[in-house]
């Protein structure tokens, strides 16, 4: 299997202080890669670079066989990002959000997908009302229809569950079931349960540097007791 | 062809958007029309005082002054929710979304100004200016995209920084001094005396040049600006 994603020697510096300490992984298409640890361990920075929003300070970084800092927008067109922050315009309709991107995307069966899309998450009856009159899950899976609108081949997602109420979940986790097979998965989560259950690749990252790799198949007992050894509620360790 | 369809696709969400909540337009003709009153009132008490020769300063500088408030705002509106993340991972040119964002600055300036320089005019200009309207409207042009320009290149890179309201005008206001020199003395002559061609070229030209630089600095230095 060729790999989607090659990490290697990853450095992040912000100012004086240093993120990331020199991250290396790989992970093969169509894998799923659950990214654990403590807040400020340095798992949303990674995310951003696999985003192509923040440049690696050295190292190097490919997604799809293409350079994040040399090589981007290739990087852009193959990724697709959902984010606890949903990135849609409040005072845009659902379907004006989803024209926005399908156009700076260059969807070409633009009005098809969207309504496809709207049916799917259950969106069609609100198409024409503002965003800002939208529920948290209702945003959040009209951010899904934004990731996933260009067809990327991979997903990176980030803390995705974070805020949804129980019908948004299963929602989420049905499309995500529906699309598995199609895609290559990065997700940061602190959610044991879904990084376990979704995951082949199972990692923590603690200040900077991977503190823990394993291939799925981990008992999830065992796990939660390295994870607690990583990640103390509350503190970077 | 993906260019312009994502120019397009960026100044009709920003349209749409102004259109439905009026928050820019309306701060903006609000501020413009009311530092008109300030003016007349502060300026205008007796009525030998001739304010023509002040009228291209009075007009410029209350357009900047709305254009900072306006600026401010379009992209506080791309801050919510992370929406330039979301513009950020599309696979668009830097460029392209400079343009876009110029240009909607550019739409918005005119509306204000179509509803400002009659009122101005009823205010402060007492004499026809007719037959310099081509000039007076290409002087409006030129010093417009400038403003724009150079104001959402700046907003750009404020728009990061925490005091981002504080840093826009200080980082503005010196720089488009030379843009103000040039439109106020080509203003307050076709104002006062009307022009021809040949003598406001001199300043027409200088306006070209300065959208020129400021186009050329921002092709050369958006990537950097909208990026960390």
């Amino acid at each position: 299997m060729p790999l989607e994603i090659e990490v290697d020697g990853l450095r992040k510096t912000f100012g004086r202080r240093e993120v990331l300490k020199g991250l290396s992984f790989g992970l093969e298409r169509g894998g799923f890669l659950s990214i654990f640890g403590p807040n400020g361990a340095g798992k949303t920075t990674t995310l951003r670079v696999l985003a192509t929003l923040l440049t690696p300070s050295s190292g190097k970084v490919s997604v799809a066989g293409h350079d994040v800092r040399e090589d981007p927008m290739p990087v852009r067109r193959t990724i697709g990002l959902i984010s606890h922050n949903p990135m849609l315009y409040l005072d845009l309709t659902a379907q004006e959000n989803l024209r926005f991107y399908a156009d700076m995307y260059g969807v070409e069966d633009r009005d098809a997908r969207i309504d496809g899309l709207l049916d799917r998450l259950e969106l069609s009856h609100r198409r024409y009302d503002v965003v800002r009159t939208y529920s948290k899950g209702m945003r959040q899976r009209l951010a899904i229809a934004r990731a996933i609108l260009h067809r990327p081949r991979v997903l990176l997602l980030d803390e995705p569950h974070s805020g949804l109420d129980p019908r948004a979940v299963d929602i989420l986790d049905g499309l995500l079931a529906e699309i598995r097979d199609e895609h290559t998965f990065v997700m940061v989560t602190h959610n044991i349960a879904k990084g376990l259950e979704w995951g082949t690749q199972l990692m923590i990252i603690e200040n900077g540097r991977i503190a823990y790799e394993h291939a799925a198949g981990v008992d999830p007992d065992a796990f939660v007791a390295v994870y607690r050894e990583h990640v103390q509620e509350g503190s970077v360790l | 062809m993906s260019g312009w369809r994502q120019f397009m696709a960026i100044l009709r969400k920003d349209l749409i958007r102004e259109l439905r909540t009026r928050e820019m337009i309306i701060s903006m003709i609000l501020f413009v029309l009311l530092a008109m009153v300030i003016f007349h009132y502060a300026f205008g008490v007796k009525e030998d005082v001739d304010l023509t020769y002040f009228t291209g300063g009075m007009l410029w500088v209350t357009f900047i002054f709305a254009m900072l408030l306006g600026l401010n705002r379009s992209f506080a509106q791309e801050k919510d929710e992370r929406c330039l993340d979301g513009l950020l991972l599309c696979p668009v040119d830097r460029v392209t979304i400079f343009l876009a964002k110029t240009a909607g600055n550019l739409v918005f300036l005119l509306i204000i100004q179509v509803v400002a320089v009659p009122v101005f005019t009823l205010f402060f200009v007492h004499r026809g200016y007719g037959a310099d309207l081509v000039l007076f409207v290409a002087v409006l042009l030129l010093a417009d995209l400038g403003i724009c320009a150079l104001g959402t290149l700046l907003a750009t890179i404020s728009m990061n920084t925490r005091s981002r309201d504080l840093l826009l005008p200080i980082i503005f206001l010196p720089l488009i001094v030379p843009l103000l020199i040039a439109a106020t003395a080509a203003t307050t002559t076709i104002f006062a005396t009307g022009a021809s061609f040949g003598s406001t070229a001199s300043r027409l030209l200088f306006l070209l040049g300065f959208d020129a630089v400021f186009m050329v600095a921002a092709y050369g230095t958006y990537d950097f600006a909208i990026g960390e």
